[in-house]
């Protein structure tokens, strides 16, 4: 390392010792050409947590991803990245920052020790044979480490790949769309991955078109056509929705739709005087996903 | 940095010892040429009576061939590195502009040394040039040379979004280089506006230098100047090449 980058790495360390986020965004705006890919999107980003970006394809995860990891020329607004300028910085910035992209983009005719020692050993993390080992066993794939990529499924490149994002143990991680195309089970151990990530004190921001994994985040950013429409935690995101209550009334039933049920719920009851013929109530909230869902209906 | 680039040049070398049969025909293209040109030339004694020595030209095709093919596998290289998300892997994982550019050309310039011993190998011995007392210029001229084609293919590499687009640059860069550069029509022959622009054709100095050496026996000294402007080719298209190598959408 050359002692700029000392320098570099001073500041940043100065920077992290503030709790404060891991990415502030604000008015991030890019075009190309006629297509408007963020228009003014927004977010901020704890530290430790995971972060979810969930959307439809063409959204502008990926393009926000990119920002993220200094990979884009935004034509208006800024991108901080544990306190530093995501452009101008970037070199400081991806010291700290493992990058998985949407396509495993490794070398297919290498195999697992190479791509990682490759894309691994650019930072120079100590120790690299131990750390390839542990973290491919991390993957699951330290049986395979020789074999070339080539061979593999789809499921086994997105584990290289998020391998090779994790090689630097760095202290956020960027990943688009990182159970893609990835199978339940595996994606299971993923979560259970990013948990552990986690709990050791990473940030992840993460993002995803599965709107049931929003729930597996700490906070949840809805984006579409660029732009952010929300940005909460899951549990508050799902108390916008409504909550379907169906009363059976000497054996027939009625339903009625809430927006809060549990402020609505007793006035409804009161209607009733919640007398001894009301016989069950049975409570459906709509799921995580319908919300979502129905929240990017009305933004279009 | 050196570093980095070693890391690079590493990783492009293990990529072809993984793909033997990429390999295997990289070495076997120019070999075949050469035999094909010795065939087709040993079939037209004619030429002899237009005063033509076959012998004059073998080197200089030789070096024709280890422009023309590192050219062409330098720029569709990175132009599918582009496209498969690799390029911008390597900038995030903390590989810098111009430690790509340099680290490629060390992995490429060891493909062109093999290439080029191929056929330095088939000059000396199909087309019986007598190469050895020059052997150090002709190897310093062609690295040379293989530089340039690496720094001109990394550079024309940037301005295809596709491997599809890379093909109309390979014409453009090959065809004028086979007309101009003095190797079959001297350049003195030409007319005065495209003997200006044989200058900046770089296989133009390479082939000066060649035809010097080992055609009329002068000096490695004496073709000292183009030489040099062949390495200065060389280094200006690697800047250029590093500066131009898009790193942000």
């Amino acid at each position: 390392m050359s002692p700029v980058d000392h320098t570099n790495h001073g500041d940043l360390m100065s920077s992290i010792a503030d709790p404060g986020a891991a990415i502030v965004i604000e008015d991030l705006g890019k075009r190309y050409g006629a297509i408007s890919a963020l228009d003014g999107a927004s977010l901020t980003t704890v530290r430790g947590q995971i972060y979810g970006l969930v959307g439809p394809n063409g959204s502008g995860k990926t393009t926000l991803i990119k920002a993220i990891c200094g990979l884009l020329k935004p034509d208006r607004g800024r991108v901080e990245v544990l306190g530093l300028d995501a452009a101008r910085d970037r070199h400081a910035v991806r010291k700290h920052l493992g990058y998985m992209p949407q396509t495993p983009s490794l070398y297919d005719d290498l195999s697992p020790l190479e791509n990682l020692r490759f894309f691994g050993g650019a930072f120079r993390p100590p120790d690299i044979g131990e750390r390839i080992r542990e973290t491919l066993e991390f993957v699951q794939l330290w049986d395979r480490r020789d074999d070339p990529l080539h061979t593999f499924s789809g499921g086994m490149r997105q584990r290289a790949s998020l391998a090779c994002a994790l090689m630097h143990d760095p202290e956020l991680l960027v990943l688009d769309e990182p159970t893609a195309g990835v199978d339940p089970v595996l994606r299971q151990s993923f979560w259970r991955r990013f948990a552990e990530l986690c709990d050791k004190g990473r940030t992840i921001f993460l993002s995803t078109n599965q709107m049931d994994e929003a729930l597996r985040c700490d906070h949840v950013a809805v984006i579409l056509g660029g732009r952010i429409l929300v940005s909460e935690t899951p549990e508050a995101i799902r108390r916008r929705g409504k909550t379907r209550v169906t009363l059976e009334i000497e054996g027939k039933s009625r339903e009625v739709e809430l927006d809060g049920y549990e402020e609505e719920l007793p006035r409804l009851l009161e209607e009733y005087g919640l007398q001894k013929r009301v016989g069950r109530i049975s409570l459906k909230r709509q799921s995580l996903e319908e919300v979502i869902l129905s929240l990017l209906k009305e933004a279009k | 940095m050196i570093r980095h680039s070693l890391l690079i040049a590493a990783r492009i070398n293990r990529q072809f010892l993984r793909d033997r049969r990429y390999l295997g025909m990289s070495l076997m293209v120019p070999l075949i040429l050469m035999l094909l040109l010795k065939y087709v030339i040993d079939s037209l004694p004619g030429l002899a009576h237009f005063g033509v020595r076959v012998s004059d030209y073998a080197i200089l095709i030789a070096a024709y061939l280890v422009h023309f093919l590192a050219y062409v596998l330098s720029t569709i290289v990175l132009v599918r590195d582009r496209t498969a998300g690799t390029l911008s892997r390597m900038f995030v994982s903390g590989y810098r502009r111009r430690e790509i550019v340099s680290g490629y050309v060390a992995g490429y310039s060891t493909v062109a040394a093999a290439q080029t011993a191929l056929v330095l190998v088939c000059t000396r011995y199909l087309f019986d040039v007598k190469i050895e007392r020059d052997i150090a210029a002709v190897v310093l001229t062609m690295l040379a040379l293989a530089i340039v084609s690496v720094g001109l293919g990394l550079f024309l590499s940037n301005f295809a979004r596709n491997e599809g687009q890379v093909f109309p640059f390979i014409p453009m860069v090959i065809i004028p280089s086979a007309l101009l550069s003095g190797m079959i029509i001297p350049v003195g022959d030409l007319p005065t506006v495209l003997q200006w622009c044989s200058y900046i054709v770089p296989l133009t100095w390479a082939v000066k230098v060649l035809r010097g050496v080992v055609v009329d026996g002068s000096s490695f000294y004496s073709q000292l100047m183009p030489f040099l402007l062949l390495l200065g080719f060389g280094l200006t298209l690697l800047v250029l090449a590093s500066f131009t190598l898009r790193e942000k959408e």
